[in-house]
This record gives C-alpha cells, sequence and structure tokens, in this order.
C-alpha cells in the first residue's frame, strides 16, 4: 500500500509530557519559539493538581525532617547544604517567574490557580494528612482556609467511589479540626457498583447533574456552611462548575484531591492536549521517541504512531522524559541507563545500595537520587564532563541530585528547570 | 449466548506474550485504572478494563473467556490511549471473540458477518450486485428527472481507471437510499473521478467484530481485488468508521498486495473546500443554531490521529460558523466511543450498549448542541438513539448533508435527519 511519512521541522523539539514537558512549551511558546512536543503519556495524569515548590529538606542525618513554611528560605538552605540540587543552581527570580508563567497559562486556559506567594499552603491529602505546597487549583483553595479557620465543615464522599473516604479524612483530622464531619451521598444516576472520580466530574459538565447534586449536599451539610468535596467538580470548565453548584447549593465548596486516578491530572492533560495544537505547538503526545541522533545541521527525532512512521528535524532538543515510570531512565540487573541516548547517570555505587532498609523511612532511597548531570545551560553532559551536544538540553526529574518525592519539590524541579532549559535554547538558538 | 459450557478456555497470559509487540508486556500494569475510569463499558458485566488485565495476570482465563463483557467492550482502544504503559487490551478481546463457538456469539454480529460473505457485495445486508446496480440507477434516473441542476449527474459503476474507488454503507441502498444523493452531488460538483465497483461497493464488515479473522480477511481480499481489478489509485471511504479502520489494519495485518491509497472522504471534504471547489459557507445559519463534533474512534484515535480531527473540525466550522460550533470534551483521540461500535448495535444487548452511551449522552448534553455532525453510521445511530432513551432533544447529521445544505443542493427527499430549525430555513 501506498503510505507516506509524516515530517515535520521545527526549531525546538521537547521529549516528554510530564510536567516538565509542557512547562518546557508553555515557556517556548512565550518566547515565541516554535516547537514539538513528543513523549508517551506521562504521570501528568496522576497529579494532585498541588504545584509543589519545596516542601521539606534533609536535617544533618540525610533525613527529610525539616519543613518548610517558606520554600524561599528552604531554598537558600539547600543552596548551601545541596550545591548540586538542580534548584540550587536557578535564581530565585527566574522559579518565580516559571511559576507565574506557567499558572498564568493555566488560568487562561480554564484552569484557574492560586497565584505563586511567599509561603507555602498547608493543604490536605486524599486521606486528611496535611503537606505544604506553593499553588493549588482555584477549586480547592477555600480548603486550607477554612482548615486554618477551623470552620464547621463538612467532607463528603461518596457510595461506590473507592479511594477516598470521608471518614478516613476526618480521623486524620480531628484532632486538629474539631468542626470537621463527614457524610456519605449517592452521586445522581450512579446508584450501584464503583463509580470514578473521572466519570462524575463529567457528569457534572451537564447543568441537570448539577441541580440534582446541589440537592443532595444542601441536605447533607445540614448546618455547615463550607463543605468538601474529593475532586470530581467537573473536568473541562472546573471553574464554572464549582461557582455553579454553589451557587445551586448555597454553600462554600471546596475540593480535595483524590487517590489517583483523578481529576485534576486529567484536567491538566486534556487542557494541554487541546490547547498546544490550537496555539501552533505540534504536539504528538502518546508515542515514545525511539532514535535521537545529531548533526551538523541539527537533529533529528524517530518515531511511529498507528499510523505509521513519523520523522522530526529540529535545531535543538529538550530531554524531559522524567525517571522510571516514564521511562526517562531505565534500572537494569547491572545498572541505572538512560536509553535514549546513553548519556551517563550518576547512580549509587552498586544495586545493593539503591534502596535503605527502612522503605518509608525520611531519609528515602539512593536510587531516587539519580539522574543525568548538567553543565549551567541544563546541557546533558557526557562522560567526559562536556556537553553531549550543543544542541540537547534536559529539564525535570531526569536530573541527578534530587528526591523530589520526599522533598515535597516535583513541579518545582519540573517547572524551573524547564524555565532555564528553555531560557538557554532560546540564547543559542538566536546566537 | 447462554450455554457458555462449550466455549474453550484460553490461556490469556501465554496468548498476550505471541500478541504483544517485543518489549511491551502486560505485566508493566501498575494497575493506576486510568483505563477503567476512562472506560464507558466500566461496571457493565461487573467487569473493567483494569480487572481484565489483572486476571489475566492471575490465571483466571475460564472467567475471562467466558465473560460476555467482551461484547460490550467497543475495542475502541481508549484505555490503550490513556495508559502510561501504553497497554493494549483490545487484542484479547479480539482474541477472546474469536474464541467463543459460534453458536454462542450475538447472533446479530454473526449473521452480519454471514451476509457480508453471502454475496461479491460484500454488503452486512446481502444486498446483491445487481440489486445495488439498479438501486443506484433507479436513484439516479429520479435525480436527473426531479432535479434539473443535476440531470447530467453521474453515479458511475464499474468505471476501470476512476481515480477514486468510493464505497457506500448499506444501510443506503437499502433503507434510505435518497442519501446517497448528497454524496453524488458533492462528487459532481468538485468534478471527481470517481466509480462504485458492483464488487466490494459495501462499507461495514461485522466479521472483524465477530473475531473471525478469516472471515474479515477474505472480505478485505474482496475488496481490495475489485480496487486493483479497476485500477483506481484512491480507495475512497465514505462516511463510515470501522469500514476504514477494518480495511487499513487488515492490509498490514494480511500483508495484502495493494495498488492503491485508503483515504477518507473527510480529508477531501476539507481539500475541496480549501481549494475553493466546495464553496460552502455558514451564511444559512441565520439562527445561529449550535453544532458538536462526534470523533470515531475507528478514523481518529484508531488510525490517522489528529490530523483528520483537525479536517473535520475545519470542515464543520466552514459549515456552521466558528462560533456555532462547539467541541464535545473529550474530543479527538481522548474521545469516548459511543457504544455503537464493535458490533455493538448488532449485538442485542440493548440495556448494556444504553449504559455504555450514558457517557456520550452527558458528553453530548453538556455541549448545549442541537446537532451532532458524524462521518460514521454506527457512530449515527447509536447517538441517535441514546438521545430519544435518555430524553436528549438533538439531532444527528451527516456531513454530507450539511455540505449540500450549505449549497443550496439539499434535495426534498435528502432530508430525513433535519429538525424543523433546520427545515425552515429551507422553506
Amino acid at each position: 500500500m501506498t503510505e507516506d511519512a509524516r515530517h515535520f521541522k521545527t526549531e525546538l523539539a521537547i521529549i516528554g509530557s510530564g510536567i516538565a514537558g509542557f512547562a518546557a512549551s508553555i515557556f517556548a511558546l512565550n518566547r515565541q519559539l516554535d516547537c514539538a512536543q513528543i513523549g508517551n503519556t506521562g504521570a501528568v495524569a496522576y497529579t494532585t493538581g498541588y504545584l509543589d515548590l519545596l516542601g521539606k529538606t534533609e536535617d544533618n542525618e540525610g533525613a527529610f525532617k525539616n519543613t518548610h513554611d517558606n520554600p524561599w528560605d528552604g531554598l537558600k538552605q539547600l543552596r548551601t547544604t545541596h550545591a548540586n540540587h538542580p534548584l540550587s543552581q536557578i535564581p530565585q527570580a527566574d522559579i518565580e517567574e516559571g511559576f507565574k508563567q506557567f499558572t498564568a497559562f493555566l488560568g487562561e486556559c480554564g484552569i484557574a490557580y492560586t497565584s505563586p506567594g511567599v509561603n507555602n499552603i498547608t493543604a490536605l491529602t486524599p486521606v486528611g494528612t496535611l503537606k505544604k505546597t506553593l499553588c493549588l487549583p482555584a477549586t480547592m483553595a477555600a480548603g486550607p482556609k477554612a482548615f486554618a479557620a477551623k470552620k464547621k465543615c463538612v467532607i463528603i464522599d461518596f457510595k461506590g467511589l473507592k479511594g477516598f473516604s470521608g471518614r478516613q479524612v476526618v480521623a486524620n483530622l480531628i484532632d486538629q479540626w474539631p468542626a470537621l464531619s463527614t457524610q456519605r451521598v449517592s452521586f445522581p444516576e450512579m446508584l450501584s457498583g464503583e463509580i470514578y472520580p473521572e466519570v462524575m466530574a463529567r457528569a457534572l459538565e451537564v447543568p441537570a447533574t448539577r441541580v440534582k447534586l446541589a440537592e443532595l449536599l444542601k441536605t447533607a451539610a445540614g448546618e455547615a456552611k463550607i463543605i468538601g468535596l474529593p475532586a470530581v467538580l467537573g473536568m473541562h470548565s472546573p471553574d464554572t462548575v464549582r461557582t455553579e453548584l454553589e451557587r445551586l447549593a448555597g454553600l462554600e465548596i471546596f475540593e480535595i484531591p483524590t487517590m489517583p486516578p483523578s481529576v485534576p491530572g486529567i484536567r491538566l492533560r486534556e487542557m494541554f492536549e487541546q490547547v498546544f495544537p490550537q496555539k501552533g505547538v505540534t504536539l504528538i503526545p502518546q508515542q515514545k521517541v525511539t532514535s535521537l541522533t545529531f548533526n551538523d545541521q541539527g537533529a533529528q527525532l524517530s518515531l511511529a504512531d498507528n499510523y505509521g512512521p513519523i520523522t522530526i528535524d529540529t535545531q535543538a532538543v529538550i530531554l524531559a522524559t522524567g525517571r522510571f515510570l516514564s521511562g526517562g531512565l531505565e534500572a537494569h540487573i547491572e545498572g541505572i541507563e538512560e536509553p535514549l541516548l546513553g548519556l551517563p547517570v550518576t547512580q549509587p555505587a552498586d544495586r545493593t545500595s539503591w534502596y535503605h532498609e527502612k522503605y518509608t523511612g525520611p531519609t528515602g532511597h539512593a536510587i531516587h537520587k539519580t539522574g543525568i548531570e548538567v553543565d549551567s545551560s541544563f546541557r546533558p553532559l557526557a562522560s567526559d564532563g562536556t556537553p553531549f551536544d550543543e544542541r540537547l538540553f534536559a529539564a525535570g526529574i531526569i536530573l541527578a541530585h534530587q528526591d523530589w518525592i520526599r522533598g515535597r519539590s516535583g513541579a518545582g524541579i519540573a517547572i524551573a528547570t524547564a524555565y532555564k532549559a528553555v531560557e538557554a535554547v532560546e540564547k543559542f538558538l538566536r546566537a | 449466548m447462554s450455554d457458555t459450557n462449550k466455549i474453550p478456555t484460553i490461556n490469556f497470559k501465554e496468548s498476550a506474550m505471541e500478541l504483544l509487540p517485543e518489549g511491551a508486556s502486560f505485566e508493566a500494569c501498575l494497575t493506576c485504572g486510568l483505563c477503567s475510569s476512562g472506560c464507558p463499558a466500566s461496571g457493565i458485566e461487573n467487569m473493567d478494563p483494569r480487572k481484565f488485565i489483572r486476571m489475566a495476570m492471575l490465571g483466571m482465563d475460564e472467567e475471562l473467556s467466558t465473560t460476555p463483557w467482551v461484547w460490550c467492550c467497543t475495542q475502541c482502544k481508549r484505555c490503550q490511549h490513556v495508559c502510561p504503559m501504553n497497554i493494549d487490551i483490545s487484542q484479547l478481546i479480539f482474541l477472546a471473540r474469536g474464541n467463543w463457538p459460534l453458536e454462542n456469539k450475538p447472533s446479530g454480529i454473526v449473521r452480519s458477518c454471514q451476509l457480508i460473505r453471502s454475496t461479491d457485495s460484500t454488503s452486512a445486508m446481502g444486498l446483491p450486485p445487481d440489486d445495488f446496480i439498479f438501486v443506484v440507477d433507479d436513484v439516479l434516473e429520479e435525480v436527473r428527472e426531479t432535479q434539473p441542476q443535476f440531470k447530467a449527474m453521474e453515479a458511475p459503476m464499474d468505471k476501470k481507471g476512476a481515480h477514486f474507488f468510493v464505497n457506500q454503507n448499506s444501510r443506503e441502498p437499502m433503507n434510505e437510499p435518497d442519501e446517497m444523493v448528497p454524496l453524488w452531488k458533492i462528487l459532481d460538483m468538485v468534478g471527481a473521478d470517481w466509480t462504485y465497483g458492483s464488487k466490494g461497493w459495501a462499507a461495514e464488515n461485522f466479521c472483524m467484530f465477530s473475531g473471525d479473522e478469516e472471515a474479515w480477511f477474505e472480505v478485505i481480499k474482496t475488496r481490495v481485488d475489485s480496487v486493483n481489478e479497476l485500477g483506481c489509485n484512491v480507495w475512497l471511504n465514505t462516511e463510515c468508521g470501522h469500514s476504514y479502520y477494518t480495511m487499513w489494519n487488515a492490509i498490514d495485518k494480511f500483508d495484502l498486495d495493494v495498488n492503491f491509497k485508503l483515504e477518507s472522504l473527510i480529508t477531501y471534504y476539507a481539500q475541496w473546500i480549501r481549494e475553493g471547489k466546495l464553496p460552502v459557507n455558514s451564511d444559512w445559519n441565520v439562527n445561529k443554531i449550535k453544532f458538536t463534533v462526534q470523533d470515531p474512534c475507528m478514523i481518529v484515535r484508531k488510525a490517522y490521529g489528529e490530523s483528520i480531527a483537525e479536517d473535520m473540525r475545519y470542515v464543520v466550522e466552514k459549515l456552521v460558523g466558528e462560533e456555532n460550533f462547539i467541541d464535545m470534551q473529550p474530543n479527538r483521540s481522548a474521545n469516548y466511543c459511543c457504544g455503537g461500535g464493535g458490533g455493538f448495535l448488532q449485538a442485542g444487548m440493548t440495556d448494556h450498549r444504553r449504559t455504555y452511551g450514558k457517557r456520550k449522552f452527558d458528553q453530548i448534553a453538556a455541549t448545549g448542541a442541537a446537532y451532532v455532525l458524524t462521518p460514521c453510521h454506527n457512530c449515527h445511530s447509536q447517538m441517535e438513539d441514546i438521545g430519544h432513551f435518555y430524553g436528549g432533544n438533538y439531532g444527528v447529521v451527516h456531513f454530507w448533508t450539511l455540505i449540500c445544505l450549505s449549497l443550496g443542493i439539499l434535495g426534498e427527499n435528502e432530508r430525513t435527519y433535519l429538525g424543523p430549525d433546520l427545515l425552515a430555513l429551507l422553506d
């Protein structure tokens, strides 16, 4: 059969479709760079929606026990104690600007966020514990405020919804928040079997469903004026759904993130996938790049989708392929590898030291600091310590020397390093 | 489907290893549940995609071999689309379907496949070539007589060397022959060099849905031979979803020798509008009637991807006005299957099919649109059915209808799918 291979040409190709990849595309758009973003479905659908910058740092024993109400102070400390941490390489003004541009973009595209401020917000987790984060979706903003003011509040959960229990949330918070209670309701027209947050969120995009749910919420709220719901308030237009539901129920409503598969992550992913092509980004979000080669004129990426082979010629590349889950790094018996280019990976000396014996301990695991090395322009380094190629840059959690999970710094690393990588790409391209 | 004792047991884990490309593995499943969360068939027959994979990994082969859920999964591949590990569950469903003894399979699907193989037409409604030729001639003659503007219009049959070999869903010549006319008018207007083939003209292919590989191959072979014999350059798939996928996928799967390209009419609608050959506009839509579009899985997510989704939106916006087009959420490759695919409409499982379709109904309701446009007959029928069932007040229209409406050439007998609001504009 006659089949045409598809070919694209661009200035910047971003490999990866997690937060770092999407952030890089936003910064490239803001700098008027022509760009393409490619990469298998990332872990972005797993996010709570919170954008952490830095919640915890290590104490003298290497345990993540220093909690930071002010992340910027935490970063100052990090620069002295962990100079090779990616965030230690980036001036505060650039991190602020990155967060500002990222959240502004999300807001313009229909998912409003709180502005990044001086202090961390104490936010609720799906199980009713607390964590520090810098920004959260507007649909979640009232929760931490209600917690801080200890207002009378009812946490609502739903019959058939697994992974979110009002009783659990209340049990974990009741000592600090005595006016908290819980009620269970049956979601309209979903009376039997397991139901998913995604399904409820989509149903709430329909005005008639909101009317029915609002009636149930009014009853469940009792005398409380504020209620917390698992994150199900719409998929495409969450702010409208929340406002409408608040109006119909006469209540203040906030969302609490749920366990994956959670709505806030799917919201972000679907928004990016719709908005980027409209803004001129060549987005191929479902496929892995199978080869990347460099020559004097540029770089070439190869991949294939359902329909056939694709090649992309580009002037610069940002590697934002993440760690193990998304395949940016691969763990083998003999060690950890970067599979696309074979870049050297900084890692523990041997396999036996990958994990600490206390799995959930505050020290974390050495394997969670593995990654690639970069220079001050976020260019990955080859084994001789020089840049692998002048056209190659990197961003996100593929970078070594950070444990974003225990540091509560995933979005911070993704956004700030993407900001710097795109800045360096622009400098290179316009030189 | 009553006597499930006769269904042999498949070793799903072993089969999965054989089916999957190198490097892929069901063991890579993180059990995150994005597949089930995003699947309209989740919960039907107490099954969902994640459960299916977990049960396969646990060796619960008997349960999986016999679950009727395999006929409720439409093999739309949305689970794979949202899976971070890119796990393809639909292949196991195909395998499980094929494993059911013929007498246990949903009789509607089996019967459709049998009818497809009963004549050279490859028509799921069993319309033989001579009858198709008769219907086409008859309708053409009437149009020539009653619509003077089209008195010289042709509907060529078996024309050697024509550029396009055009297929047709059997529903038109069988049940609503006037619906062929808007397509002919469009092809006439752009001056397309086209032909039907009396052999292999039909679009649908339920043999793939029955899991019968041999029959699937046979049907596609007939169609490929017909296009090759006529020496056409392009097999043009008209407004039917799975016809494209079954042909395109089979050519690769069965390694068929093909001397032509497979193309979708949607691509050409967009091209002809861009070139000015189809001078459509939205001036007629004075009342700002709202439209949405349904992306058929079979040509968007499972085949062309975003390019055809973009073409569809380009065409719709030109036809109804940019401000009158409201996209469904989610859309394009992330769109939900309507629940009419995979043979579900023919499987006789009405309650399950409507449960599945609730997601689509909610999507349409959320747009508030008065009409859904879709280039797929199964999507069309299913969305009409769930609209009636769940109390919606939207209509479903073919692209060709709206194109001819915009061009002012929609004949009186070609207005079946127009509601009073659109009909009023034509009076």
